[in-house]
């Protein structure tokens, strides 16, 4: 593969990111074999002992994504950074997969619990409110006010757990970011040591 | 710490090379395929991480061969980083010697 095609191969699968950074990473490798030249290194040769432009735009995708996802939190963010981490090795298909389907459900489900004890407490609590003018057609076991200031305690406590799940899903979405990152070392040294 | 020197061989490497003078990519990629095999191009990916955790900074100077090349500097973290890393990687190397010259066991 000659300078050209490389640089081609490594743009064409860097296609996602950021245009400056793009650019950023194809002027370094110019810069490379342009030295490498210099010392009188053919194209050829530089090109191979770089490696495969395609595992080389890999890391650089993985490694961009993840520095996204950890400066602007979002759920895009880090759907992507995960997801481009997966596609660096078949490995990560089982050690990132799986864990962050089943973070994912874990949360979702907080979340669900705190939202369903949230609506029953406000459902109680209005029901209780109106209880008088409905006595006829309900029947409390309990003192209707009674009812409403326990409701009252049940509304609050689903918006606590609410509140309570959002600062757990920051902490975890931080966790994420850093395994992605400590994920990214160890499969890059691997693949040193396979590449020999 | 013996998965820290594991992961952090190469970046221990690239910014032990940057402690004694500022240099550029290629520079670099040289100096570590010179001892140690890799595919070289994984230097570059490890280099900009380096820069996005604010390990070193970059600058461009003019080379005597015109164009101008891309210089790498450590920063003050850049520093502190490599020295904590430097001190796994002579510890760990300090425990594997005394394993291999049979050193007392609890046994």
């Amino acid at each position: 593969m000659n300078k050209k095609n490389f640089l081609e191969k490594l743009e064409k699968n860097l296609k996602g990111l950021p245009k400056e950074e793009i650019k950023d990473v194809l002027f370094d490798f110019e810069e490379h074999f342009t030295i490498g030249m210099q010392e009188n290194r053919t194209e050829e040769e530089l090109s191979s002992s770089l490696g495969d432009p395609k595992v080389l735009a890999k890391q650089l995708k993985a490694a961009s994504y993840i520095k996204i996802a950890e400066e602007s939190a979002s759920a895009g963010n880090i759907v992507r950074a995960v997801f481009t981490s997966i596609g660096l090795s078949f490995f990560n298909l089982i050690f990132i997969l799986p864990p962050f389907i089943a973070v994912i459900a874990l949360i979702a489900s907080l979340f669900a619990c705190s939202i369903t004890i949230t609506a029953a407490g406000v459902t109680g609590f209005v029901s209780s409110i109106f209880y008088p003018a409905f006595s006829n057609y309900l029947t409390f076991t309990v003192n209707p006010a009674t009812g409403i200031f326990a409701f009252l305690g049940i509304t609050a406590l689903g918006v606590l757990f609410f509140i309570g799940n959002i600062y757990l899903s920051k902490a975890i979405y931080k966790v994420i970011v850093r395994y992605l990152k400590f994920n990214l070392q160890i499969i890059k040294g691997r693949r040193n040591q396979n590449d020999l | 710490m013996n998965i820290q020197f594991k992961k952090g061989v190469l970046e221990l490497c690239v910014l032990s090379l940057l402690t004694k003078q500022n240099r550029y990519g290629y520079e670099l990629v040289n100096e570590i395929s010179k001892n140690i095999e890799i595919s070289e191009g994984t230097i570059y990916p490890l280099l900009r991480r380096l820069k996005n955790e604010d390990y070193v900074t970059t600058y461009l100077e003019e080379s005597k061969e015109g164009a101008p090349r891309k210089y790498y500097k450590l920063t003050e973290s850049g520093k502190k980083i490599n020295d904590s890393l430097k001190k796994d990687w002579e510890e760990f190397v300090e425990k594997v010697n005394h394993l291999l010259e049979g050193g007392d066991t609890n046994e």
